[in-house]
C-alpha cells in the first residue's frame, strides 16, 4: 500500500489525566483551532468553555419548527372547519383561536420536536456509518480510561509535523496520525 | 461570619418594620372608614396586598421543600434566603387575611356568602340561596374561621421546622439535619398543596361563591412559584451587589432560576388557559358568568375595562416573559433576567387584581340587575400601598433573621457544589 496517496484525517494524541486534557484543550482553543475535538469516557464539566465551543444552533430550528407547526395548525383547523366544510360545533364560531387551541399547541410541539430532532441530525452530520477515528487501534480506550484530542486536517492551521510537535508540547502521550 | 457591608444591610430591619407599621395603620384606617360606609374596596386592598406576599412566600416555601427532596446541588446558597424569608408567611396571614376573616363587619363586606341578609343580583337574599345551601358543609362561617386558623398553624409549623434544622446545621455540623429536612419536606409538599388550594378557595374563589373551578388551587400554586422566582431573582441580584451573595452568585445560578421561570411561565399559562378553555367549551352559566363579567358590560355587551386586563394577562404576563425567556442570553445576563423578573412581578399583581376585584354589585336600575366594579379606580394606589406595606414587614423579618443566622449555609453538605455550580 502506498501510504502517501492516502488522505490524512488528522493527528490524535492521548492524555491520562482530566486536568491534563482540560488545560491542553484550553491551549488548542487559544491557538485558534477550529476543526478539532476532545474525546473523553465521561462528561467533563467546563469542557465546553475550555474548548471555546459556541452555543448549539439547534434551538433556532426548534423555534422555526414551532412557528411552522402553529401556522400549520391554524391553517388545518381553518381549512377543515371554516372553509372547506363549515360546521357549527357546540355553538362556537367556525374558526377562532380558542377552540382549536389544543390542535394548535400540539402541532407547535410536534413540529418543534421535528425541528430539534432533524436539526441535531443536520448539525451532527448524521447518519454517518463509519469514521476514520474508529480505525485507531486504541480508540476504544477513550470510553474507558484515556482522554484524546484530535486535530483535524481540514483546519487551515493544520500542518502534519507542526501539529504533531504542538500536541507533544501540550504533554500528550501517544501521538498517532489518522488516515482516511 | 458577616462582613461589614451585609451587617449594615441587616441593621436596617427596624426602619422597614416602622415603614410597614405606618402602612398598616393607614390601610386599616381606610378599610375601617370604608366598611363604615358600606364599601369593601379598601378592605380588598388589604386582601390583595397580603395575598400578594402570601403567594410569594408560599412559592418560596414550596421551592425550599422541592429543592430539599430533590437534593438540588445548586440550591443551598439561594435556599438560605428563602429560609430567612418564609417566617413571614404565617405573620402576613395573621396581619392581613385573618383580621379580615375574623372581624364580622369585614367578613360580611368581603365574603358575600357569610352575610345572610346580603341581596343578590337576582333579588333574593344570600340566606335563601339554594346554591349556598348545597355548599354550606364547606362554606359556613365556623369552618371558614377554623380553616383560616389551620393555614396559620400548618404553614407556621412547617416554616419553623424547615428553619430550625437548617440553622442548627450551621453550628453543630450534623448531616442528620439534612435527612430530617428531607422527611419534613416530603410530608410538607402534599400538606402545603392541600393547604394552599384551600387558601386559594377561601380567599379568592369564595369572593364569588357561585363560581367554582377545581383548577383554582393549581393556578394559585403556579402563580405563587412564578412570583417567588421573580422575587428571588430580584433579591439575589441585590444581595450579589453589596450583600452576602457578593461574588457567590454566578451565571449558572441565574440560568437555573431563569429556566425555572420559563417552566412556570408555561405552566401558569397552561393552567390559566385550561381553566378558561374548559369553562368556554362546557358553556355552563354558573361558570361562564365569572369570565363574562371580566370581558363585557352585561347591559350593553360592550367590552369593559377587565377585557383590557385579560389581554394584558395574555400578552404582558405570558407571551412577553415566555418569548424573552426562550433565549439563552436572557437567562444568563443579569440585567435581562432582572427585567423579566419585574415584568412577572407586575403581571402577578395584575393577575391578583383580575381574580379578586371584579364583582357583581346589586343595582335595581341596571337591566341585568347588577353592575360590574370597574378596574381603574383610585383604590389601585391603596393596593400598591398594601403590597409595599406588607413587603416592608416581610423584608424587616427577613433582615432580622439574617442578622441572627448565617446568611450562607456554611455546613450544608452541598454548599461547595452550590457555590461552584456550573451549567
Amino acid at each position: 500500500m502506498n501510504e502517501r496517496n492516502e488522505r490524512i484525517h488528522g493527528v490524535a494524541c492521548t492524555f491520562r489525566k482530566v486536568s491534563d486534557v482540560f488545560h491542553a484543550a484550553e491551549k488548542v482553543r487559544d491557538a485558534g483551532w477550529k476543526n478539532w475535538d476532545v474525546h473523553t469516557p465521561f462528561p467533563i464539566h467546563g469542557m465546553d468553555q475550555a474548548m471555546g465551543m459556541p452555543r448549539s444552533p439547534v434551538p433556532r430550528l426548534t423555534l422555526l419548527g414551532g412557528v411552522t407547526g402553529f401556522i400549520t395548525g391554524c391553517l388545518l383547523t381553518w381549512y377543515t372547519n371554516s372553509y372547506d366544510y363549515p360546521l357549527i360545533v357546540g355553538g362556537k364560531p367556525y374558526w377562532s383561536v380558542i377552540f382549536p387551541f389544543p390542535v394548535l399547541y400540539e402541532c407547535t410541539i410536534l413540529f418543534a420536536a421535528f425541528g430539534t430532532f432533524f436539526g441535531q441530525f443536520i448539525f451532527n452530520r448524521l447518519p454517518r456509518h463509519n469514521h476514520p477515528l474508529f480505525e485507531l487501534p486504541n480508540f476504544s480506550r477513550v470510553s474507558d480510561d484515556t482522554f484524546m484530542i484530535v486535530l483535524e486536517a481540514r483546519d487551515p492551521q493544520f500542518h502534519l509535523d507542526e501539529s504533531r510537535n504542538f500536541l507533544q508540547s501540550l504533554g500528550g502521550q501517544e501521538i498517532t496520525v489518522i488516515r482516511d | 461570619m458577616s462582613s461589614s457591608s451585609p451587617h449594615a444591610l441587616t441593621a436596617r430591619w427596624k426602619k422597614f418594620l416602622a415603614a410597614g407599621v405606618v402602612a398598616m395603620a393607614v390601610l386599616w384606617y381606610f378599610a375601617c372608614a370604608g366598611v363604615a360606609h358600606h364599601e369593601n374596596r379598601q378592605a380588598l386592598s388589604i386582601l390583595v396586598g397580603s395575598l400578594f406576599w402570601i403567594s410569594v412566600l408560599i412559592g418560596m416555601l414550596m421551592l425550599t421543600m422541592i429543592t430539599r427532596v430533590f437534593d438540588a446541588g445548586w440550591a443551598p446558597i439561594v435556599r438560605r434566603n428563602w429560609e430567612l424569608l418564609i417566617i413571614a408567611l404565617p405573620v402576613v396571614i395573621v396581619l392581613g387575611v385573618a383580621p379580615l376573616a375574623f372581624s364580622t363587619s369585614f367578613r360580611h363586606a368581603l365574603w358575600d356568602w357569610t352575610d345572610a341578609a346580603h341581596v343578590l343580583p337576582s333579588g333574593h337574599a344570600v340566606g335563601h340561596d339554594p346554591i349556598l345551601q348545597a355548599k354550606s358543609w364547606f362554606l359556613n362561617e365556623k369552618f371558614f374561621l377554623i380553616r383560616i386558623s389551620l393555614y396559620v398553624l400548618v404553614f407556621g409549623v412547617l416554616v419553623t421546622l424547615l428553619r430550625r434544622w437548617s440553622f442548627a446545621q450551621d453550628t453543630d455540623r450534623t448531616a442528620g439535619h439534612t435527612h430530617r429536612l428531607h422527611a419534613v419536606s416530603a410530608v410538607g409538599i402534599p400538606l402545603s398543596a392541600v393547604t394552599l388550594t384551600m387558601l386559594a378557595f377561601d380567599c379568592l374563589m369564595a369572593l364569588s361563591y357561585h363560581w367554582f373551578s377545581t383548577m383554582y388551587g393549581v393556578w394559585f400554586f403556579a402563580l405563587s412559584i412564578r412570583l417567588a422566582l421573580a422575587v428571588t431573582v430580584i433579591l439575589t441580584y441585590k444581595l450579589s451587589n453589596g450583600g452576602w451573595l457578593d461574588g457567590l452568585l454566578n451565571q449558572a445560578h441565574r440560568h437555573v432560576l431563569g429556566c425555572l421561570m420559563l417552566a412556570f411561565t408555561v405552566f401558569w399559562a397552561y393552567i390559566s388557559f385550561s381553566q378558561y378553555f374548559l369553562i368556554y367549551t362546557a358553556n355552563i352559566p354558573e361558570e361562564t358568568f365569572w369570565y363574562n363579567i371580566r370581558e363585557f358590560d352585561p347591559a350593553t355587551g360592550l367590552k369593559n375595562q377587565w377585557w383590557g386586563v385579560s389581554m394584558y394577562m395574555i400578552f404582558g404576563f405570558f407571551l412577553l416573559p415566555f418569548l424573552s425567556l426562550l433565549f439563552y442570553r436572557t437567562k444568563i445576563v443579569a440585567g435581562r433576567l432582572l427585567t423579566v423578573a419585574w415584568i412577572i412581578l407586575i403581571g402577578g399583581i395584575v393577575d391578583l387584581w383580575f381574580n379578586a376585584l371584579p364583582r357583581q354589585v346589586y343595582d335595581k336600575s341596571a337591566p341585568e340587575g347588577f353592575v360590574v366594579t370597574p378596574f381603574l379606580t383610585s383604590s389601585l394606589v391603596l393596593d400598591l400601598l398594601a403590597i409595599a406595606g406588607f413587603g416592608a414587614i416581610v423584608i424587616a423579618l427577613f433582615l432580622r433573621s439574617a442578622s441572627k443566622q448565617e446568611t450562607i449555609p456554611v455546613h450544608d453538605p452541598r454548599i461547595l457544589e452550590s457555590i461552584n455550580y456550573h451549567e
